[in-house]
């Protein structure tokens, strides 16, 4: 039991950063139509930056400075994801956020190497709770990811631009009618949710060191997250992210004992989350009428 | 989505370069042969992928993991399945040839079982699927390695495919006849597409591709044909794979990364999404710029710059995904078609 609440604290924690990668893919599919394959990208990106800054500077800094970096790379890659011309089709967007992808992991190799990178937690000592020992960092990355998801929900009710979001949800032309121009709109919901895949790594380095490659999986535990909520709820992606990351913490914890895997187990960690995900969307499909 | 059924003079010139085409089968050094070969089992791959986005306008990033497939299904069931028969028993695995044909079949059925619910949503869900698909894939070949070698020592197939006693690849791997073969099977892939393009069913994806409501509401089954395509792209992938094996006599995961699937996807992209003759040319030119951009960051300097150790990935990588962008970016029906669009505009012109 006591081992069961473990894995289940650290797939939360875990969980809650693969939701904010499907929080963002959500935001910028309902508001574009994009589905972005850079969103694992920015992860790693701000998960490299903030071990890049953390020596020199204070923590809450570098992590600040780390977001809004990838923030901006994000508006510029949502500028050119777009595309220049009106025949730029969804289709054609996604092959371009693949290529960005795999630029920026090219990048990554260049700069940082082929190893993994990570830097020392914030806190000396774990928690012990009734029994069940709770790394501060993972209360933390959490904590913040569910003050992220409130504040983008707020923001997106309260203020002008998170309205003028809401509105080419739901429908472009629209948006467009009343005034609102969609490339800006495009390059606030790619920076915004670039911003947040940066944070929940920035967060999540210590105890989950990234690669340069790590972005196919990240990207892919995202899309999984949102595909929960049929890419159109943010609500449902963090909820699709918390299930994906303890789902994942399970088949780690309880390989073994599982009849036909035994020690090989650990290395399924992925691919046992992306089969539970893809039974969920396949359950989902029952209930999408072919338009 | 333009071609139509070939007419006469179309089907020659077509057949004229096929019949080129294994004929430099036969002319070609084996260092140059080897990479000859793969750029006609990626357009066989590429042909396949480019009725599925051009027609169903779905993305499959897994035709690597479906190319992987066949390659091991062909690898693993010619050298037996049972591993500890495997190294007693020096005849435990089928015929080669069998093993060639069960791979298209096998990931054929596997593309059937995944394609059935993912291709009713609609945004792209089975571009991510299928993604999920490979990474499924390479970690079963990784966790699996009693049965596939994994990465260390891998999966050595050295029988040589043989059909009806006719040797097609031998003791050392690929031959001009291989080469030959496999070109062949793009000119008949080619004609078939071509075909398919043409008849009934071709008609009835054009609708599809136009549009998909008015396609249902003429009466055709939309997600059907769908499904047929995407079960027909992942057979001729799992066949490609399969021819693989045997030129390469050695299988390990590393030869199957993701970024195979995406390279499948720009091969088709470049050509022209929906073009059976773009998909070939487009296998051809990114296999050999990956190729050539590898070669380059192999060299110890460039232009006066020390390249680094990663020089090589990085070059076939990054400046690949810049080439990708661009075209995508300014020629979005692809450079191949945007090419003849030039090209006449300047004879209308003249």
């Amino acid at each position: 039991m006591r081992e069961l609440l473990q894995l289940v604290v650290v797939g939360l924690s875990t969980g809650s950063a693969y939701a904010l990668v499907g929080i963002g893919m959500v935001l910028i599919f309902r508001t574009t139509g994009i589905i972005n394959f850079a969103q694992g990208s920015f992860a790693v990106l701000g998960g490299l930056f903030m071990v890049e800054l953390v020596d020199g500077l204070p923590r809450l800094l570098a992590g600040a400075l780390s977001v809004l970096v990838v923030g901006f790379i994000g508006s510029l890659v949502g500028f050119v994801a777009v595309g220049f011309r009106r025949r730029t089709t969804p289709l054609a967007s996604l092959i371009i956020t693949l290529g960005i992808a795999l630029l920026i992991a090219s990048l990554n190799l260049l700069a940082f190497g082929d190893r993994p990178h990570t830097y020392p937690t914030f806190f000396e000592r774990a928690w012990d709770i009734g029994g069940v020992l709770v790394q501060p960092q993972y209360v933390l990355v959490a904590g913040v990811t569910a003050l992220a998801a409130l504040l983008l929900t707020l923001g997106l009710q309260k203020t002008i631009a998170g309205q003028a979001l809401v509105a080419c949800a739901d429908s472009r032309r629209a948006a467009e009618l009343v005034g609102i121009d969609v490339r800006a709109v495009a390059v606030i919901a790619f920076a915004v949710s670039a911003g947040l895949c940066a944070l929940g790594w920035v967060l999540l380095t210590p105890v989950d060191p990234v690669n340069y490659d790590s972005d196919v999986r990240i990207a892919i535990s995202g899309f999984a997250a949102a595909a929960f909520g049929g890419l159109a709820s943010i609500r449902l992606a963090y909820l699709g992210g918390l299930t994906l990351g303890v789902a994942q913490q399970l088949v780690v914890g309880y390989a073994d004992e599982i009849p036909g895997l035994g020690q090989q187990g650990r290395q399924y960690e992925l691919a046992a989350a992306l089969v539970i995900m893809l039974v969920l969307i396949a359950w989902r499909s029952r209930h999408e009428v072919h338009e | 989505m333009r071609e139509r059924l070939p007419t006469v003079g179309r089907l020659a010139g077509t057949l004229a370069a096929g019949a080129f085409a294994i004929w430099l089968s036969y002319q070609l050094s084996p260092g140059d042969r080897s990479l000859y070969t793969l750029m006609g089992l990626y357009a066989i791959v590429a042909i396949g992928l480019s009725l599925l986005i051009g027609f169903a306008g779905q993305i499959s990033l897994g035709q690597g993991a479906f190319y992987a497939l066949g390659a091991y299904t062909a690898g693993i069931l010619t050298v037996g399945v049972d591993p500890d028969d495997r190294l007693v028993n020096p005849d435990a695995g089928i015929d080669p040839a069998l093993a060639v044909l069960a791979a298209p079949v096998l990931t054929g059925l596997v593309a059937a079982v995944i394609g059935v619910p993912l291709l009713r949503l609609r945004g792209h869900y089975l571009a991510f699927a299928t993604l999920a698909l490979h990474l499924i894939l390479l970690a079963v070949i990784f966790a699996q390695s009693r049965f596939t070698g994994g990465q260390d020592p891998g999966l050595a197939v050295i029988e040589p495919l043989e059909v009806f006693g006719w040797q097609i690849t031998g003791v050392t791997g690929g031959t001009a006849r291989h080469t030959a073969i496999v070109w062949g099977l793009v000119l008949v892939t080619l004609l078939l597409a071509l075909n398919l393009v043409g008849s009934r069913p071709g008609r009835a994806l054009q609708a599809i591709a136009t549009s998909e409501r008015t396609a249902a509401a003429a009466g055709v089954d939309v997600s059907a044909y769908k499904l047929r395509l995407f079960v027909l792209s992942a057979g001729l992938a799992g066949l490609a794979g399969a021819l693989y094996v045997f030129m390469l006599q050695f299988l390990s995961p590393d030869a199957f990364g993701v970024f195979l699937s995406i390279q499948f996807v720009v091969m088709v992209a470049v050509g022209g999404l929906g073009s059976v003759y773009g998909a070939v040319a487009g296998a051809v030119a990114i296999t050999w710029l990956e190729h050539e951009l590898r070669e380059l960051g192999t060299r110890p300097s460039l232009l006066g710059f020390d390249l680094p150790d990663q020089a090589p990935q990085v070059f076939s990588v990054g400046v690949f995904a810049v080439i990708l962008i661009v075209v995508i970016l300014f020629f979005p029906r692809g450079l191949l078609p945007a090419l003849g669009d030039g090209l006449r505009r300047l004879r209308a012109r003249v």
